[in-house]
């Protein structure tokens, strides 16, 4: 199946590009700014197929696919299929849409994939990539190359399939944070940010120039390559891996192929991570938007908003985390903070209120009322469109009104299309819909003086009317994207999940106890269960294996470590996941890591006194030569560089049980 | 390349993957099959990789709680947008009845051949008898209307065409029958006849002149100006189908299984019992068109279980064998020997009331038809000294081929208690000593 082949459903395709037309109008005129999106409609087995292969038609043969596929069909089967859509991040986007779907959820997922298409080209993890991801190209290439060599009568499946199930463990063990380099062999690895070859120092270029000469510099970086601990695992794998040849006990260069394979599915790894990365505020950026348009917008048709309604519901009703929920929650409390302030900004600059006498002084019910969209920018009807012209003229989209107004545009429903960016933020300003009336209430004194240590000016302003008559309406919007452009998962809920947040949501951490042998509610306070949930978004949700030393023991061995932030490894798993490594090194493999231990005897003696046992930190090497596994204890002294000094993500309390 | 052949490899591997078949019967997870479908876990097809330890990990709820309290079930975090499942399902290499009957043959180098039994059904088969009469409704109108259509094209004639041969100066009917004859035109002399005299007899100097100047139209053309009007249908060309019979003997089997759930089987010998049952019914279903199954659990009483419950039973009371030979024999009349195979099932630890062995079983198992009788005596920790319904079976069914007694004490002997019964079955009817 490749993109193009779809003759016959491109003519029921044709039946939204209306829609989609409209969509991308309206999506423009909010303020986003999509990469182009090519629209597909597929029955339900080709959607399954889809989501099974990571939203592409075409990809390398390997038997995952088709374990993908079955769970996806079993899942299908038991009624928990929630995708409406699948987007992929390409230029041009290419949206899958169910055909089955009705035109409310058609809709709906026209506007959230709009959403998605803008999240993509202005991120900048996505741009990490590359500026052309030419991606299913890409994908359908790398499936030739491997089909290729599978069928090379020298090489042939089983040892390719062999080959990628070496690899593919470790796909995740790359530096998501640097821009991809597809070539394994630039020297980037010792260079800091500023270019400079020493980090930091506060002295000017001569004189660094004159201490640090050329010959310290190559022999710095000689050390740095073996000594600094490096992310990028699977580079570093590439560039100095071999190949464990069983014959003569030896270890040999990689074949080209080999290589080839690992750029395959090194280039992949990146192409992912940013989706990986930003999960949460992709997610919720896209529902944002969707209901904007949606509900707000009337995009929907009258007949069509029940649906749409019950759609929402689906998709963000789903119990426990859910991002499209969450990220949703945090982009709309993102907006009203930044609308908050700037209103709150204005009432500062009145001529005689300050922080101490605000609360009491405003009236904030007439402020909100003032906030509202003044007609008839709220509704506009036939009767009312020539009112728009007594309006401040950057409100609306003069070309547009005048097209209306003579007959040569046909609103049909869509009042937008005669307004401009800072008449919709006006019309949708967050702070006066029903569910946000609170917030501008909720100002405490400490918020006010923060704000107005920034003013310049204090008196600007005769009286509230004035000031709120100036409010900037566009200063939320303007905040998200500002913010769409510059965070991944980790900073956005880093920054954005307040106290107050996690208080009203409910949100809480649990932890295994082995005082009760089950799962337990451990913590509620925010800072916890912020930690607790950035656990899950930080490096993919993955522990940190970093490289430590290439020629360990002085035997070319590969040390690995781990960065033990508070939590243990599976070990099992990394024991088989240290066997794919020396698959890729050639040479016995090493990973350093902690464990925390506890004897039977502790663990007795807590179910007895119904106290959770403190158990021990143990450093740990485990370390397989190609036939053998072994674990060996580790001194404290060796392991000290990776324990959990800088953050613990282990929420058990001093006295839990 | 493409999904259908990442199925197929991902089907390959877990079969390379999976719990060999002796090593699932003998302590596998029965739970996941079904009646008609035998799911045998794959060993980790997942790809590992380095991940946290599950347990340790934690993660964030939603809801009510102060710390210390339990949290119901385990919420599992946020949709994995990209990667796959990281649930707690299972993968299986799924088996129907069928193949796991040839798997178990294989392993055990059987080949039970099912038997037939008396009752002939007729099938109907294709429609492929022919006969020249027959109710209408059964005419075979493709061959009529393509006979009647054969006879038209034979006799077809451009009329129009072979009239301006009669216009040809000095031609007369003869000369036009036999130019057309020649021309493979199938006039007929007396239509010639009729035709003449024709007005404009000379129209034509000669015959070429003829031939140039006038088109002859077609059989195909003339059908489609004027229609199929009339084809000529003949009855002669009348043909009736009639679907073939097919004499079919339906392989029936019915499997009675019975379990002694007194008291005495606890939970270990119930998982005996399980282990030599559930393959066994697998293994009759996979040889037969047609298979039912009946569950009878007993203690001094009997009485008939859903499959569901079979195996989990447990009740209090003593025990009498004979009871659930009773019931088995009441259902048994439901499905007559003449045509159906049976076979009659029986586990317990060997012990029964006093005399009941002797006194009603047994004679209630030489009334009783079935293809095999079979009583498996679980026994992991040894037994009573009334534990004896086993050995006396034996004895008395000694040399008979169609009671088999098996003993089992532990799950390493599953196998080989299946291998017992199913060889019993296997052999051909011995002859019987002079």
């Amino acid at each position: 199946m490749s993109l193009g082949s779809r003759d016959g459903l491109q003519r029921k395709a044709t039946k939204l590009t209306g829609p989609a037309e409209d969509a991308r109008a309206l999506a423009n005129k909010l303020g986003l700014h999509p990469l182009p999106v090519t629209y597909w409609l597929v029955d339900y087995d080709e959607m399954n197929r889809l989501i099974a292969y990571d939203g592409f038609p075409t990809r390398y043969p390997h038997w995952r696919w088709g374990m993908k596929y079955e769970r996806q069909r079993r899942l299908d089967r038991a009624g928990s299929r929630k995708a409406f859509e699948l987007v992929i991040n390409d230029d041009p986007a290419h949206a899958f849409l169910q055909e089955s779907n009705s035109t409310a959820d058609q809709k709906a997922v026209i506007t959230h994939v709009e959403a998605h298409a803008d999240f993509f080209a202005n991120n900048r993890w996505f741009g990490l990539f590359g500026d052309d991801p030419d991606a299913a190209a890409r994908m359908e290439a790398h499936a030739r190359r491997i089909e290729g060599y599978m069928a090379d009568p020298e090489i042939g499946r089983e040892a390719v399939e062999r080959w990628i199930d070496s690899v593919l463990p470790l796909v995740d063990t790359i530096d998501q944070y640097q821009p991809y380099d597809p070539s394994p062999d630039s020297e980037t690895e010792s260079e800091h940010e500023d270019g400079s070859p020493v980090p930091d120092l506060d002295i000017s270029a001569d004189v660094e120039g004159a201490i640090f000469d050329d010959d310290w510099v190559e022999a710095q970086e000689e050390l740095d390559a073996e000594e600094q601990p490096a992310r990028d695992v699977l580079l570093f794998l590439r560039r100095f891996g071999r190949q464990y040849d069983e014959e003569t006990g030896k270890a040999v260069e990689m074949a080209d192929w080999q290589k080839d394979v690992i750029d395959i599915l090194r280039a992949e790894a990146h192409y992912f991570a940013a989706q990986q990365m930003t999960k949460v505020c992709n997610e919720g950026w896209a529902a944002m938007w969707e209901s904007v348009m949606m509900g707000e917008e009337a995009f929907a048709g009258d007949d069509e908003f029940l649906d749409y309604a019950a759609h929402q519901a689906k998709v963000l009703g789903s119990p426990g985390l859910n991002p499209y929920s969450l990220g949703k929650q945090l982009w709309e409390h993102i907006e009203n903070q930044a609308n908050r302030r700037e209103v709150l900004e204005r009432l500062l600059q009145v001529e005689d209120l300050t922080p101490g006498t605000i609360v009491d002084r405003v009236e904030f019910d007439r402020v909100l009322e003032d906030l509202e969209p003044e007609p008839p920018l709220d509704s506009i009807t036939e009767e009312t469109l020539a009112d728009l012209r007594s309006l401040d003229p950057v409100k609306v989209d003069q070309s547009a009104l005048d097209r209306a107004l003579s007959g040569d545009l046909d609103l049909d429903g869509q009042p937008w299309r005669v307004l401009s960016y800072e008449g919709l933020a006006e019309r949708h300003f967050s702070l006066t819909k029903p569910q946000n009336r609170g917030v501008l209430r909720e100002v405490d004194r400490s918020l006010l003086q923060e704000i107005d240590r920034y003013l310049f000016e204090n008196d600007r302003y005769p009286d509230i009317e004035a000031a709120i008559a100036d409010v900037d309406y566009t200063a939320g919007w303007d905040k998200l994207f500002q913010v769409r452009e510059s965070h991944n998962d980790v900073t956005f809920i880093d920054e954005f999940l307040t106290p107050s947040f996690i208080r009203e949501n409910g949100y809480f951490t649990y932890e295994y106890s082995h005082a009760t042998g089950d799962t337990r509610v451990a913590s509620r306070d925010p800072e916890d269960v912020k930690r607790k949930l950035l656990l899950q978004f930080t490096n993919f949700g993955k522990p940190t294996i970093t490289v430590e030393d290439g020629n360990y023991d002085n035997k070319n061995e590969l040390l690995l470590a781990h960065q033990y932030n508070g939590i243990q490894l599976d070990f099992e798993e990394a024991g088989e996941t240290l066997e794919r490594v020396f698959d890729l090194w050639g040479r016995p493999v090493n990973l350093k890591t902690i464990v925390k231990t506890l004897d039977d005897r502790d663990r007795e003696v807590a179910r007895r006194r119904g106290r959770e046992p403190d158990p021990e930190e143990e450093g740990r090497l485990l370390r397989y030569d190609g036939e053998d596994l072994e674990i060996e204890e580790l001194e404290w002294a060796d392991v000290e560089d990776i324990a959990a000094d800088d953050v613990d993500y282990s929420t058990k309390p001093e006295d839990w049980l | 390349m493409g999904l259908k052949d990442d199925l197929q490899r991902y089907r390959a591997v877990g079969e390379e993957r999976r719990q060999d078949l002796e090593a699932f019967i003998t302590y596998g997870d029965l739970g996941p099959s079904g009646e008609s479908s035998v799911r045998i876990p794959i060993k980790i097809v997942e790809l590992p990789a380095f991940r946290y330890d599950q347990q340790d990990r934690g993660g964030v709820g939603q809801g009510e709680g102060e710390p210390g309290d339990p949290v119901s079930a385990t919420p599992q975090p946020g949709e994995d947008a990209k990667a796959g499942d990281e649930g707690t399902d299972h993968d299986y290499y799924e088996m129907d009845p069928e193949e796991f009957a040839q798997e178990l043959d294989e392993a055990l180098g059987l080949d039970l051949e099912p038997k037939g039994k008396e009752v002939i059904e007729e099938k109907e088969g294709d429609f492929s008898e022919v006969s020249l009469t027959g109710p209408r409704s059964t005419l075979d109108i493709e061959y009529f209307f393509r006979e009647g259509l054969k006879r038209k094209l034979a006799t077809d004639v451009d009329e129009d065409y072979v009239r301006e041969a009669l216009r040809v100066s000095g031609w007369g009917v003869d000369e036009v029958f036999r130019w057309a004859r020649g021309q493979r035109i199938p006039v007929s002399r007396q239509w010639l006849a009729q035709q003449t005299p024709i007005d404009d007899a000379d129209r034509w100097p000669d015959i070429e002149a003829m031939e140039a100047s006038v088109e002859q139209t077609s059989t195909l053309e003339r059908l489609r100006t004027d229609g199929l009007r009339r084809l000529p249908f003949r009855r002669e060309d009348e043909r009736f189908r009639h679907p073939e019979i097919i004499e079919e003997r339906e392989k029936n089997v019915v499997v009675v299984n019975i379990r002694d759930v007194s008291g005495s089987m606890r939970a270990d010998k119930r998982e005996l019992v399980e282990r030599v049952f559930t393959p066994l019914d697998w293994y009759l279903q996979g040889k037969y068109d047609h298979a039912e199954f009946r569950y009878v659990a007993h203690d001094a009483d009997a009485w008939e279980v859903d499959r569901g419950d079979f195996f989990g039973i447990r009740s209090g009371g003593g025990t009498r064998i004979s009871a659930a030979y009773e019931r088995a024999a009441e259902i048994l009349e439901e499905y007559p020997w003449s045509e159906w195979n049976r076979y009659v099932f029986a586990a317990g630890d060997s012990e029964n009331s006093t005399n009941d062995t002797e006194d009603r079983v047994i004679p209630l198992m030489e009334d009783i038809d079935a293809n095999l009788h079979a009583y498996v005596e679980t026994r992991p920790n040894g037994g009573g000294i009334n534990a004896t319904h086993a050995d006396e079976v034996e004895r008395h069914f000694d040399g008979v081929d169609d009671v088999v007694v098996t003993r089992l004490t532990e799950p390493g002997g599953v196998i080989d208690a299946i291998d017992a019964i199913l060889s019993t079955e296997a052999e051909p009817e011995a002859e019987v000593a002079a």
